[in-house]
């Protein structure tokens, strides 16, 4: 058992936060987590991010990377996520399609894509959700039929975050249409040009104000070559990257902001002449808050520690996701009855405490048990695979 | 950073279970709650024997000379048996108080006794003046008198002092009741005159004393630490106890999932096992979150106590965290289990009643989310 960081993990933690004390900011931090869309502001940071060797410190050097294990890129999130709750700006990509290429997909993809995930270049969105096809994914009708040396596909996805502004569809098809194919079995996964012709994004707008699309095929024409892995194998894929996904995008330091802010709040402001810190349930819901995000912490750090060291992954990401997301909801809950009448104020509002960010998050914490499936089908999926309990769907 | 449990440690680990499922049967513990004594003379000697006593004394004491992490393991597993007698008392809370503040002469005729398991020691803390843990709310009293002290008051909550050989016994020396400053640790014989023990009937079904100190006389030489700064020891002692309940809390929880998911797989209703409805799934997959959260906050702490690392902070967070857990998973692991773990012989019971006796032992979730909230800077 050994909690500490080596000392090279320890200098590249140094490295990196003087370079965020002078190149990161609020407005690139919500930029890309409020997914307004990455601007002018968040592309600059992702390139710089990129040039001065910030990412891709643990993939392989023939596309990009530095060949060390991915500790470094656990301490880059950390960091980001001490400040306003960053994330890489082009994160799909770095975290969730990047790894998926590089474990399954051709030496031609990885080659024409890796590097470019790594210089911060490019983003992707992700395209699962149809709108018959949420916790059961396998569901999914969007069909691609194949004609010459390309597939052609129409249908419909929902709540495809990001397609309004990244380069590239991380798109799941059904490539087998016979009757008698398993459902499991016919899916593909495709890299789109989101330029293609027939490609329509819609956005809609969440109750916290976040864009996600809509995405409408009709009759796209995508090359064979941009087929990820092997045909009719998408879903397994998909499953495969989810458990990884669970560890970089639920990062209990990105909470750690809120908690600091409210810290502070609490001890200026003042109630009956004495500061709210010294109110008794006040200092025991705050001091509840960091032991849930110590104790998030560790779950992380054990899962991530399984992954860096190439262990089976079967529940412990999916322990982590709901510790996380239901963390997050129960700190915008306290922080929302710490800051009473004044909860209801929203950003741009005369009086608005904390910059609205409060409000804000008690909004959008409602997305996190539900995004990147639901704490339902997680909490089965940790009694059948953790517990070994019988299937329940 | 790794969580490696090495091969030497779960080869403990493996041969403490063994032994504690051969000889620490449920019927076995059950009788010990039930018995005065609370223990076999054959069990704490097969304890002994095996060296679970001589863990972590030094080997110049003629102990095994392991690390605090070991012991946190060998404690899982105790608490994954609740393993009775008076192991705790003697191990963590004599032992660690000896190793690291005992006098050399101290050192040289205890540590020996407990490493050959010769011995039980405990230690006698808490006070009748409030119903909260406050380690500092000490009144008892040592005056000075010729070469040594003379010590009057009451101490509660006292665990296995039928049994001790030793106390290590907090008592005011100067200050004020609820100083820190001023509160020095005396080892006092057990057998002196003028200690007084009453039983507690206590829902774990431990052994659990009033003790009365009336007029007892110490040497100086059984100045445990300095004199005065038995509120700092007592730091250091307590984040010691804190942690090995936590360990104790996971290894009962992690048993009582086991059990739970267990039945959930047997037990069929409505023509299915219990165990493919999601409303049961569900209770298991919390008992399972709140499991592997209390594993490794409990390991961190115990870790960075065992490297000596600076760690109030972590410590109050694990056994926060833990006490709540254990209680949650226990509720939780009575309604996957039914009607038949709510009766008394079943093992259910045990691991209840010994989550809200740890819940409050050594300080609660409230108190330590106090010192959490102090370290917050508020």
């Amino acid at each position: 058992m050994d909690f500490s960081y080596t000392a090279d993990e320890i200098s590249f933690r140094k490295r990196l936060n003087e370079f965020l004390d002078k190149e990161m900011n609020e407005e690139i931090a919500r930029q890309n987590w409020e997914d307004m869309g990455v601007g002018r502001e968040a592309r600059e940071f992702s390139l710089k991010l990129a040039a001065y060797g910030f990412l891709g410190m643990g993939w392989p050097t023939e596309y990009g990377g530095k060949g060390l294990g991915p500790t470094y890129d656990f301490i880059l999130l950390d960091e980001l996520g001490k400040r306003w709750g960053a994330h890489v700006p082009l994160d799909v990509g770095y975290t969730m399609v990047g790894p998926t290429i590089l474990r399954r997909g051709s030496e031609e993809l990885k080659k024409e894509f890796l590097p470019r995930i790594i210089g911060g270049e490019i983003e992707f969105c992700l395209g699962y959700t149809e709108p018959n096809a949420g916790s059961d994914l396998a569901a999914l009708i969007m069909e691609a039929v194949e004609d010459g040396d390309a597939y052609v596909i129409s249908g419909q996805k929902t709540f495809n975050t990001e397609c309004h502004y990244a380069e590239y569809h991380w798109l799941a098809a059904r490539t087998d249409l016979s009757p008698e194919a398993a459902r499991h079995k016919s899916i593909t996964l495709f890299v789109v040009d989101m330029n293609s012709p027939g490609v329509t994004v819609r956005p809609m707008k969440t109750m916290s104000g976040e864009l996600t699309n809509e995405v409408f095929y009709d009759k796209v024409r995508v090359p064979k070559r941009r087929i990820v892995g092997e045909t009719n194998k998408g879903f397994y894929y998909v499953m495969e990257a989810i458990a990884s996904e669970r560890n970089q995008v639920f990062i209990p330091a990105r909470l750690m902001p809120i908690l600091n802010e409210l810290v502070r709040y609490v001890k200026e402001t003042h109630l009956n002449g004495k500061p709210l810190s010294e109110d008794a349930l006040i200092r025991d819901k705050l001091a509840q808050a960091v032991i849930e995000l110590e104790v998030a912490g560790v779950l992380a750090d054990h899962s991530r520690w399984l992954e860096s060291n190439h262990m089976p992954l079967t529940y412990e990401p999916e322990v982590t996701k709901i510790f996380v997301s239901e963390a997050e909801q129960r700190l915008a809950a306290t922080a929302m009855d710490i800051l009473g009448l004044y909860s209801q104020l929203m950003e741009g509002s005369p009086r608005v405490p904390i910059r609205g960010r409060i409000s804000w998050e008690f909004l959008h914490a409602f997305m996190t048990t539900l995004g990147g499936g639901t704490s339902e089908v997680g909490r089965s999926v940790i009694a059948q695979r953790g517990l070994g309990l019988p299937r329940s769907f | 950073m790794d969580f490696i449990i090495t091969k030497e440690q779960l080869r403990m680990q493996k041969a403490a279970r063994e032994m504690l499922k051969a000889k620490c049967t449920n019927e076995f513990v059950w009788e010990m709650e039930k018995d005065a004594k609370g223990c076999t003379p054959e069990f704490w000697r097969k304890m002994g024997e095996l060296d679970w006593m001589a863990l972590i004394i030094p080997e110049e004491y003629e102990g095994v000379g392991a690390g605090f992490f070991d012991l946190v393991l060998m404690m899982e597993e105790l608490g994954r048996a609740c393993a009775p007698g008076p192991f705790f008392s003697t191990v963590v809370l004599g032992g660690l108080s000896l190793i690291e503040f005992g006098t050399p002469a101290m050192k040289h005729e205890l540590l020996p006794k407990i490493a050959k398991a010769d011995i039980a020691m405990t230690l006698a803390l808490t006070e009748p003046q409030t119903t909260q843990w406050a380690p500092y709310l000490i009144s008892t009293t040592a005056t000075a008198r010729g070469d040594g002290y003379v010590i009057n008051g009451i101490k509660l909550f006292v665990p296995d002092a039928h049994v001790a050989d030793h106390f290590i016994c907090a008592a005011r020396t100067s200050g004020n009741p609820a100083d820190k400053h001023g509160i020095t640790l005396f080892r006092v014989g057990a057998k002196k005159p003028g200690i007084g023990l009453q039983p507690l009937q206590t829902i774990a079904g431990d052994k659990q004393f009033e003790v009365a100190f009336a007029d007892v006389s110490v040497p100086s030489a059984d100045i445990v630490g300095e004199l005065n700064k038995g509120g700092e020891h007592l730091d250091t002692i307590l984040q010691y106890a804190a942690i090995c309940k936590c360990a104790e809390m996971m290894g009962g929880a992690a048993r009582v999932l086991e059990m739970s998911a267990a039945y959930a797989k047997e037990r069929t209703q409505f023509g299915k096992p219990i165990g493919s409805f999601q409303a049961v799934q569900h209770h298991c997959a919390n008992m399972l979150i709140d499991l592997e959260g209390s594993r490794y906050i409990t390991y961190k702490a115990a870790w960075m106590l065992g490297e000596k690392i600076p760690c109030a902070r972590e410590v109050s967070v694990a056994k926060a965290w833990v006490s709540d857990m254990y209680r949650k998973v226990t509720a939780l692991g009575h309604q996957v289990q039914g009607g038949s773990a709510f009766m008394e012989e079943h093992e259910m019971p045990l691991f209840s009643r010994r989550a809200a006796a740890a819940a409050v032992a050594f300080g609660d979730a409230k108190y330590h989310r106090s010192l959490v909230a102090q370290a917050l800077g508020l």
